[in-house]
This record gives C-alpha cells, structure tokens and sequence, in this order.
C-alpha cells in the first residue's frame, strides 16, 4: 500500500499551533499515504481536529510544513486547501438545511448558464460522480437537506467534496451521529474511495472503529503524538493505553444490596419531538430503590426526549409517569424538583449552568423554591453563597471559589459543580444525562464514584450514556434503547458488548443468548 | 425550481390566510356594519391600493434579503425615512416649488444612492463591528426621525414640504381602454409596474442565481458558505446595502405617490418600514409572498377614502389604524415562521 | 416546526441581550463616553454643513443642560421621565423580551391618570389631601392600565409565537392613534381649541421644593429614585427577579431550573408595563396638567431603548444615563428658543448616540488600532 517511488499525498512536519497559551498542537508529524485510510485516534481535545483544520486552511499555524503530493503548501483559506484537492468532512455537516442536495453539493462552484444556475449539467456532472462510486445521493438531489437522516447527509457532504475535486478526505469523527448500521455503509463508502486511489483521514476517538477501517493509526494526546502504528500490528488495549497514558479500567460497581421498591415507573409513555414527531414510542419504565438503570443507545433514539418527559421538562402525549405510586405526569418541572427528582442535564452548558453567573448565582439554578435559600421569595443570598463553597470544596471543583464564573471553569468542573449541587438537593430520584461526556478521566471517576454511592444511599438512579463501558459498570439493569423504544431491557451480567451492539442497533437477541435477562424483563413488565 | 417548490405549499398556506382575511373582513363589515362593499371595491380603490403597496413591497423586498443572508435589518423604517426626505429634497433643489416630471425621477434615483450609500456604513457597524442588530436597527429609525425633519427645516423651514409634484400616471394607448384591467395597469403610477418588476427580478435572483444560493446559505449556514470558498461578510454586505437601497427606494416612491414630504409626528413613512418587516414575515421570505402581502397593508392603508366616498362615518385617526391592527393579528395567527436559522449571528471566518 | 421557529427569534435575542450585558462597568461609561462625544461631533459637523457656527451650537447644548438652576431644572424634568421609562426597558431587556413598546405603554398609562383623576375629582373636596388621594388613585390606574397594555403583546408572544418586537411597535402606534382620537372627540376638555383634555384641579399637583420650575418637582424625582430602588431589589433579591434574569442569559437553563418560560414572558412584559405607567402617570401629573395628543408629547419610551442599553439593562445604571439623555433633551429645548438651528438635530444626535451604543466593538477596535486599548478581552 505504501507507495515508495510515489510521494504521499499528504505529508505535515513539525506542525505547532497555538490558541493563546494552550498549545493545540505541538511539533506533530503525519503522514498520510496514498489510497490508504489513516486514522487519527485521541481523546476530546488532543489536537486532531485542530491538526486538520490546519491543513484544510481553517486555522493558520504557528511553525511546521505542509506538503501535499510532495510539494511545499501553505493554505490560507479552506478554497485554497479545496484548490488542492483536500475536502474536509466535518463533524457538524456544512449544508444549508432548507435547500437542495444538488444546490449544496454544487453551492459556491455552481455552473452558470446566462446568468442563472445551469441546474441541468450540475445534475449530470453530479450524477456521474454517484456512479463512479456507487452512491444513492443521486436519488435525492431535489429533497431538502432538512429531510435526510444523518447517513444520507454525510453522504451528501461526501459528493461535494467529491465535486470539488477532492483527492484527499478529512473525516472529523464521521461515525458519532450515526447509526450502526450507518458505520457499516460508511466503511463501504470508505472503502469505495480508497480503491478509486482517494487517499482518507479517519479522525475518531474509539478505538475499535480505528483498528476497523484504517491501515495506519496515529495517537494524539495533549496536542503530541504519541505514535503511529500499523493498524494490522495493534490491539485495542494498546492502542487505548496510548490514548490516556494507562490501561483504563472499567471495573463492574454491582450493587451491594438489593433493591426495594419501585420508586419511579412510566407506562405506556408517548413523547413527541421538537419537530412534532413521535420519539418516545411506548415506553415502559421502572427504577427501583437502590438501583441504577443504564439506557443505552445510539444517541438520537429518544433517550432525551425521555429523559425530558420524565424530568417534567417536555409534556407526554400518552401514558403516566409516576412517582412514589403518586401520578405526576401532568406536573410542572418545579413540582418534581420540589418533590425530589435531580437531574444531571445532558448539556450543561446551556442548560445546566448559566454562563455569565458565577458559582453562587448557579447554585441556586433550580433551588429557588429551596427553603433553606429562600423565604417569601426573597433569596437569601449569603446561604446560598455557603451552599456554592460546600458544593466547591466536597466536589473538588476547580478553581476553589464560588465567584468564579461558570463560564470560565473547565468542562469537567462544571460537569462536578452540576452533580454536586444536584445531589445535594438531597433528592428521592437521580436522573443523570451523560454525566460524564467531555469530562477528563479523573472527574469521570469521581463521578462514577458519587453514582455508586448514591445508589447505596438507596436512590433510584436513572443513568442515560451514549458510552458502553459506563452503562456496564454502573448499571444494575440495562434499558436499550432503539427508535424511541425500548428494544430489552438486560442484565449487564448476562450480556457481552456485541450482545448490547446488536440491541442498539435494532436486533433483538434470540432466545438462548439472553436466557437470564429473560427474566429481568418479565419481572419489569409485572410491575408496570 | 426547487426554490418554488420548497416554498409552494407555505405559499398556497399564505394565499388562502390572506384570502381568508379580506373575506372575514369584508363579510364582518357588510354585516355587522352594514358596509356598501361594492361602493368600497372600486376600480379607484385597487389603484389607490396598488400605489400604496408599493413602498411597502419594495422595503420588504430589500428587508427579505438582508434577512435571508443573515442579518436582521429592523432600520427598514429609517432608511425610508430617508430616502422620502431626499428624494423630496433632490426634487426641490432641481424644481423648486414647481419641478416637472424628470425632476422627480432624479430626485428617486438620488435618494436610493443617497440611501445605499447610508446602507454601505449601516452594514459596516453591523457586519464588521458586529453592532446589535436590533438596536442598531431602531438607531437608524431615531436618526431618521431626527435627521428627516432636520432636513425638511433646514430647506423649507418647516417640518412639510411644500407641495412639489406626484408622479403621473403612465397611460398605455388602446391597452387603457380596455375595462378594469385597463385603468389599472396601464394607466398607473409607472413606480408600481417598477415594484412589481423589483419584486419578480428579486425571486428570480434569488431562487435561480448562484448569488441567491449565496445569500440563502449565508442565513442558514454561513460556515458551509465560508467552507464553499464565498466571503460570508461580502454576501452580507451586499444584502444589507441593498435593503438599504429598497427601503431608500419605496421611501422615496411614497414621496413621489403623495407629491410632497410630510415631517410631522412619525413622518409621513409612518410605521411602514415595520410594516413591510411583517410583510415579508407573512411572505415567508418569498419575494412575490411579499410582494403580495403588502397589497394586503396597502389595500387597509387606502380604506379610509373608500369610507369617505362611501359615506362611512369612522373617525380619520382609527381607520389609520387598521393596518397596524391587521399587522398583529397577522403576527399572531401566523407568527411561527421559520427565520433563516442563522440571522442575528456574527459571522467570523476562522482565518 | 413552530417550536423550532421560536427557538429561533429567542436565540437571537438571547444573543442580543447576552452581548449588550457583556461588558464591564468601566468599558460601559468609556462606550457611554466615546458614543456621545462621536454622535456630537458628527451633529456639529452637520450644524456647520448646515451653515450655522458649531461653536455656538456646543456651547447652547451645555447651556441648556446644565448652565444654571433652570436648566438643571429642565434636564432634571426629563430625566425623571427617562429614569422610568429607562427603568421599564430594562425590566424587559435584562429578561430577554424586547419591550419596544414602552412608550405605547406610557401614553396609555399618562391617559388613564388623567381620565381618572378628572372622573373622581368631582367626589372629593377640592383640598391637598384630595389631590394626594386622586395622584395616587390616578397612579394605580396607569400602572393596572399600562400593564395590561403591555400583557397584551406579552401574551401574544409567549402563546402565539408572535415577535415582541415588531407587536410593541404596532401597538405604539395604536396607542397613539386611539389616544389622539380620544382627547380631540370624547374626551375634549370643554371649550377646548386645542385637542386636549380639561386640566386636572389645581390641587393636583406635586410640591415645588428647591426648583422653582414648575413642570418639575424634585418629589416626582424621588418617586422615580423609588421605583429604581423597588426593582432593583426585585431583580437582585427575588426569585421573580432570578428567574427573569436567568430567562434573559440563558433561556434553556432557566426552563431546566422550573422557570415556566411562557408566564416568565407575561410576567416580565407586564411588569416592564406597570413601570412604563408610573412614567406615564408621573408626565401627566408633573409635567403637563392635562393630556394632548400623543403624537405631539416626545419620545420618552423611545429614548428609554437608548438610556437602558447605555445602561447594561442594569436598573441603577440607568439613572445616571437618563441624566445624559435628559440633558440632550434639555438642551433641545433650549436650543429651539435660544437658537436657529432646527431642533430636530437633536433626536438625530440620541440616534446617533443609540447606534454607536449597539456597536462597542467600533471603539475597541479603534481603541486597539490606536494603542490606546488596555483591556484585551
């Protein structure tokens, strides 16, 4: 595969960037080869995705060469980069979602004829290019970005690289918005380009997508490389210790006691989406005291419209919540939190944290009804000060004051800060949306520790992860998730990765490979 | 064509609103009020209609675009503020008290330079020094209630003009004869047969022309646009200064329908630059919707000489307030459009 | 799809309001500065275009702010209107809703105090105390009357998707326009020329102290002083204030901490009303005796936009940027007696000022290109 008499096509040198002080990318070298698939590995934030928005002409350098096909470059624009035959497949798609496939695959190239666009001999220049490699993006040139699913618009954003004369593709975590089965026909994709002699940049952060697809690996951490393997040569334990420094273990918490009674169940629950289609399809939930339930899934099958409905953020269209046998569907979200239901929100920056506050004012983001903090409506505000240092001191956040603006911690911090402030609403209920996503690996234990304990405090803990390794190691149950139903719910015991892989991607198990989780499922629907 | 026909059904939801909404009205007032419609129907009152939307249409046509690329030009007000003072000040100075024809066609075409130029330093405080646009917006209002009636004192010593000329009517032989149709498109104001052509040539640009695309990706996704290799900031100013322009150009064609300038309370602009926002709103961003819409505000603007020649006794000061009326009912029944989803960001390429 | 479509009018003016709130108390009295001092020489670089001597000009607007007792008088009558006006936007503003509509709000309110002290005048003896009695029932009028006014477009936003912005507007007009016909048909003062309501009993009127002016009473001033303080306090101190505060930052977060963001809406748009009414009850009583055509009466909610966001939207900010305001407006007036040069030039110059104002990045970058900017942000 490695053609020696050819240059690569892309070759980087000694590349630093910096963004003030944080140094993005320090003396990396890569080297992509021809007709290969070169997947750069590392955690959130390790500089691959800065490393290639430089050589795309995104970002300027500060020291280092580019060469592409052999030859010195320096791109500054992402038109020049285009000129020269590199495309960037980004990871928030670059479509203009109310017009065409066709107007956004030729959009700022567009053939003219007398003034207006020539549509016709796009549509043939782009047909063709379906062709060549077997793409569908041919079928929907006329529909609307806005009603493809995320597969197809990658694949649209694929032709128009391909358009614009793309040779060499950048990737930038292709596979996170996608589907199982999605990845599988993305890898086809893949594999289509490389034997047509495109040569392919696979940014990611899992390991086993890595090791999948590509033909080399290079491992970014804190902005250096750590190393390039050949894919063949490796395996995923090293290749993680090479992304984090150490083995990392994800030890199984199970729960020390049994459980008690359910404390929050939903029957039968519709919930409808932000586009008023329906997410939630039927779902039948319970949590028990002591427990945490894992729901697993592919991130955009309902998981958070669940969590919304539940948490009293989003009404449901059918079905009952309830809590404590008490029905609550009906109830506003600061009766549930009143009446104890915490809840870890997915994003915390825009709805866990208000930026522009600092600790204390945060601290009584969803506290105003607390009496401890506040009489007659009126805050009292040196109480709620004292809360904030509590919280800043017993949850380790970084830096150690509560006149810090929330905006200014690191993500991690605010992650601990959130969770802190949660638990101690001293609540019945935890519901916690990817506690952990974004978060270095340091706080991730801590927070898993504080989950764990709560659990043996005797909550109900509904814990929501994209990540397996978390469910798993966590969860007492597993709920999986699939197009806005639960596919099985399973015994993290009984189950294997591939087992809990196929259920998130729509498969249900047969029967013999999920005998004990069988009834784990059966009990659940005696009690709902 | 898929512009069309993206927006064909929001536009087919459009026509039966604004259908709806004349029927209801019409049938409310014979009803309840016991109104002579065929007396307020008349042949004079779509003329006077036609003439009355078509400032309107053309703000909102230049409203829509900058809104399309991305920035929400709320200065519509303003800048027709602006150009119905200049295109009245041009005039005087060539005619004086009693300037002909082709004095007041200098004086419109002065006024939409004067006011793309006053547009170009707007979308400099907007696009480069990333002014808040809302503000921003209703500062070139306040300037243009301040400076508008500056002007008119400064030239006439007074908030008015004196009366200079309106714009005659263009009479096409043989085709004016023909009944209805005739006195109302070809014996008309020749600034509405040029609204209606803004309004066509603006469809077409925008819809058909790789511009078009340009200016719609910059609303909705400016970086896919700035990745394509298109200067954001370039397809921004270039909308901006030409709502500039359009609001100019429709102040400056209301000027020339009443044939004089009024500088009393709001001006004689009055609330239509806000007018012509929702009627690009109620257009749903489609040129010809707007275009169409705004026949809707002009036909409730002219209602109060129908109910004089029609003998309805309603007070002058309430039945100029329909418009402003039908505006927030419209907002209300119909105030879910979709804004293109990046208007009111800044864009910085990351170069 | 309307969900979608809110969300997105509500970005924008979150981002709005995020952007006007984001700057220190030191970088905000350097832009008040900076955008006054460019919106004047741009005025007089107009005045001498206009052939008249900008010397002059500048010295008349010093003048009539702040030159002697009667102009202070004069600034501190204008002032006290736009220190309520001020106060009412940035209710709104700070709550992310964007209250244009202030001054619809205030001619409502100023009507409604005249109205009703004139309909409850003839039940009471004509002594102070009365005029006490009806000032203060004339007040209550015009804050329940303003407030519903306000409600209303509150109401049509928060239920009907229906942009704030542009409904305010509208019902400024609307404001204007009934109000007119009302005070020159219905409700003309007997024997009246001019369209104007009778004037209100002599004993209904606020003490002269230290001031001899009197369309100025240093009590109207302390009233307007309270109501700052009252709001204040409401923003700081309060849940309400918490919960409309956190709605203007980040309205995701306030909806994730139970914030109902819908009533917050109405809430925050009725609240600013109510305010827009004292200001509105405070003119009819102080300043005019009677009520006339609003169209002729000044743009108090108008200026209001530009003293709040001079002010961050913060309440007691926004006491010393009427103080600005008020002298412009003071000066406008004196100019037209005093002067040749058109009055209007002034209105100009606040727009000016209220332009420069939305865009602080002007000066920092000029700031920077000059060397002159220590803070780097």
């Amino acid at each position: 595969m490695t053609g020696t008499t050819q240059p690569p096509a892309v070759r980087m040198e000694g590349i630093t960037k910096r963004f003030g002080d944080v140094v993005a990318n320090d003396a990396v070298d890569f080297t992509l080869e021809r007709g290969s698939v070169h997947a750069l590995l590392g955690e959130n934030g390790s500089g691959k995705t800065t490393l290639m928005s430089v050589l795309y002409g995104l970002y300027e350098k500060d020291d280092g060469d580019v060469f592409v096909d052999g030859e010195r470059r320096a791109f500054d624009s992402p038109r020049d980069a285009m000129d020269a035959g590199i495309g960037m497949i980004h990871q928030h798609f670059q479509l203009v979602e109310p017009m065409t496939v066709l107007q956004n695959v030729i959009l700022g190239h567009e053939p003219t004829d007398g003034g207006l666009v020539d549509e016709s001999s796009a549509r043939e220049r782009v047909v063709d290019i379906c062709r060549r490699y077997d793409f569908d993006v041919d079928r929907y040139l006329d529909t609307p970005v806005r009603d493809l699913d995320l597969g197809a618009r990658q694949r649209v954003e694929i032709v128009k690289s391909l358009y614009r004369g793309a040779d060499v593709l950048v990737f930038d975590e292709p596979t996170a918005v996608l589907t199982p089965q999605e990845v599988d026909r993305l890898v086809d994709v893949m594999n289509e380009l490389t034997a047509a002699g495109r040569s392919l940049v696979f940014i990611t952060h899992k390991l086993d997508e890595a090791l999948a697809v590509a033909d080399e690996v290079t491992v970014l951490r804190d902005g250096e490389v750590i190393g390039t393997v050949d894919a063949a040569d490796t395996t995923e334990q090293q290749l993680a210790r090479m992304m984090v420094g150490r083995e990392v273990l994800t030890e199984r918490r199970p729960r020390e006691r049994d459980p008690g009674p359910p404390r929050l169940v939903a029957e039968g629950l519709h919930v409808d989406g932000d586009r008023s289609r329906e997410q939630v399809t039927d779902v039948d939930l319970t949590v028990h005291e002591g427990e945490i339930l894992g729901l697993a899934g592919v991130q955009g099958n309902g998981q958070t419209e669940l969590v919304e409905a539940i948490t009293g953020q989003r009404s449901v269209s059918a079905g009952r919540i309830r809590f404590d046998g008490e029905d609550i569907t009906g109830t506003s979200r600061r009766r549930r939190i009143r009446a104890g239901i915490a809840y870890v929100p997915e994003d915390r920056q825009t709805e866990g944290l208000v930026q522009e506050y600092d600790l204390v004012r945060n601290a009584l983001l969803g506290n105003q009804t607390v009496g401890q903090f506040v009489t007659r409506r009126f805050v009292d505000w040196p109480a709620v000060r004292d809360h904030a240092e509590a919280i800043v001191t017993e949850y380790d956040v970084q830096p150690p004051t509560p006149d810090a603006r929330a905006g200014s911690l690191s993500g991690g911090n605010q992650q601990k800060f959130i969770v802190g402030r949660e638990i101690e609403h001293d609540p019945d209920v935890m519901v916690a949306a990817h506690p952990t996503r974004g978060v270095d690996i340091g706080s991730i234990e801590f927070i898993h520790d504080r989950l764990v304990a709560l659990r043996e405090t005797g909550l109900a803990v509904l814990l929501v992860s994209s990540k397996l390794e978390e469910i798993r190691a966590l969860s007492d149950r597993i709920a999986v998730m699939y197009e806005g139903e639960f596919i099985d719910v399973v015994d993290p015991d009984d189950v294997t990765d591939e087992d809990l892989g196929l259920l998130m991607a729509g498969r249900r198990l047969d029967a013999e490979s999920r005998a004990g989780s069988e009834t784990d499922a059966a009990e659940d629907e005696v009690e709902s | 064509m898929s512009g069309a026909t993206l927006e064909t059904g929001e536009r087919t939801r459009l026509l039966v609103g604004g259908v709806l909404v004349v029927v209801a009205i019409a049938v409310l007032s014979t009803t309840v009020f016991d109104l002579p419609v065929a007396d307020i129907l008349t042949v004079g009152f779509v003329e006077r209609l036609l003439q009355a939307a078509s400032p309107i249409a053309l703000a909102a046509i230049g409203g829509l675009y900058a809104e399309k690329s991305g920035v929400f030009n709320i200065g519509l007000e303003g800048f027709m503020i602006f150009g119905a003072v200049t295109a009245a000040s041009v005039t005087f100075l060539l005619g004086g008290e009693g300037p002909n024809q082709a004095d007041l066609w200098v004086g419109i075409l002065g006024a939409t330079v004067v006011c793309t130029l006053f547009a170009f330093a707007f979308a400099v405080l907007l696009v480069r020094y990333q002014a808040n646009q809302i503000v921003a917006g209703l500062a070139v209002w306040f300037v243009g209630l301040g400076f508008g009636p500056f002007l008119a004192v400064l030239l006439w010593g007074n908030r008015n003009s004196p009366g200079l000329t309106s714009m005659n009517d263009l009479t096409v032989p043989v085709l004016s004869e023909l009944p209805v149709v005739g006195p109302l498109l070809f014996d008309t104001s020749p600034l509405v047969w040029l609204a209606a052509l803004v309004a066509v040539a603006a469809w077409v640009v925008l819809f058909r022309t790789k511009y078009g695309y340009w200016i719609q990706a910059a609303g909705e996704n400016p970086e896919a646009l700035d990745t394509a290799g298109i200067d954001v900031a370039r397809v921004r100013y270039a909308a901006v200064v030409f709502s500039g322009a359009m609001a100019g150009l429709g102040g400056a064609v209301l000027m020339a329908h009443a044939g004089s300038f009024t500088g009393t309370g709001d001006t004689m602009v009055n609330g239509r630059g806000w007018i012509a926002i929702v009627a690009y709103l109620f257009g749903n961003y489609n040129p010809i919707g707007a275009a169409a819409a705004a026949l809707l505000f002009g036909g409730l603007d002219m209602l109060q000489i129908q109910f004089q020649t029609a003998g309805i006794e309603l007070p002058n000061r309430l039945v100029n307030l329909f418009p402003y009326v039908a505006v927030v009912v419209v907002l209300t029944v119909w105030g879910s459009t979709r804004m293109p989803s990046a208007v009111g960001e800044h864009y910085e390429s990351e170069e | 799809m309307s969900a979608d479509d809110s969300g997105g009018i509500r970005d924008l003016l979150d981002r709005a309001a995020a952007r006007a709130l984001d700057l220190t108390v030191l970088e905000r009295l350097a832009l008040a500065a900076a955008s006054t001092v460019l919106a004047l020489c741009i005025g007089l670089v107009v005045v001498a275009a206009a052939g008249y001597d900008p010397v002059a000009f500048l010295a008349n607007v010093f003048e009539g702010s702040f030159g002697d007792a009667s102009a202070t008088a004069r600034t501190l009558k204008f002032t006290t209107v736009l220190v309520l006006t001020g106060v009412a936007v940035a209710i709104a503003f700070r709550a992310g809703v964007f209250n244009i509509g202030v001054q619809g709000q205030f001619v409502v309110g100023g009507f409604v105090t005249v109205v009703t002290i004139l309909w409850l005048a003839p039940m009471l003896p004509a002594s102070p105390a009365a005029g006490v009695v009806l000032m203060v029932l004339g007040t209550f009028a015009a804050v329940v009357a303003a407030g519903l006014y306000a409600a209303l477009p509150g109401v049509l936003k928060a239920y009907a998707g229906a942009n704030e912005i542009i409904t305010t507007i509208m019902l400024n007009f609307v404001a204007t326009g009934v109000v007119g016909y009302l005070v020159e048909g219905p409700f003309r003062g007997e024997g009246n020329r001019a369209p104007n309501t009778a004037r209100l009993p002599e004993y209904v009127s606020l003490p002269r102290v230290v001031f001899e002016n009197p369309d100025f009473s240093v009590v109207g001033f302390a009233v307007a002083l309270l109501v700052v303080a009252l709001v204040a306090v409401l923003m700081v101190r309060t849940t309400v204030g918490y919960d409309m505060v956190t709605s203007g930052y980040q309205q995701a977060a306030a909806t994730y901490s139970g914030v109902d963001a819908k009533r917050t809406i109405v809430t925050t748009m009725t609240l600013s009303g109510m305010v827009a009414g004292v200001a509105g009850a405070v003119f009819a009583i102080m300043i005019q005796g009677y009520y006339s055509d609003p169209a002729g009466i000044g743009t108090y909610g108008f200026d209001a936009i530009a003293v709040s966001l001079l002010a961050a939207n913060n309440p007691l900010g926004v006491v010393p940027a009427s103080l600005l305001f008020g002298g412009l407006d003071s000066a406008g007036s004196y100019i037209s007696i005093n002067s040749d040069v058109p009055v209007q030039l002034i209105d100009g110059i606040v727009g000016l000022v209220v332009l420069f104002v939305a865009a602080p990045e002007l000066f920092r970058m000029a700031a920077r290109r000059t060397g002159l900017g220590g803070e780097e942000r």
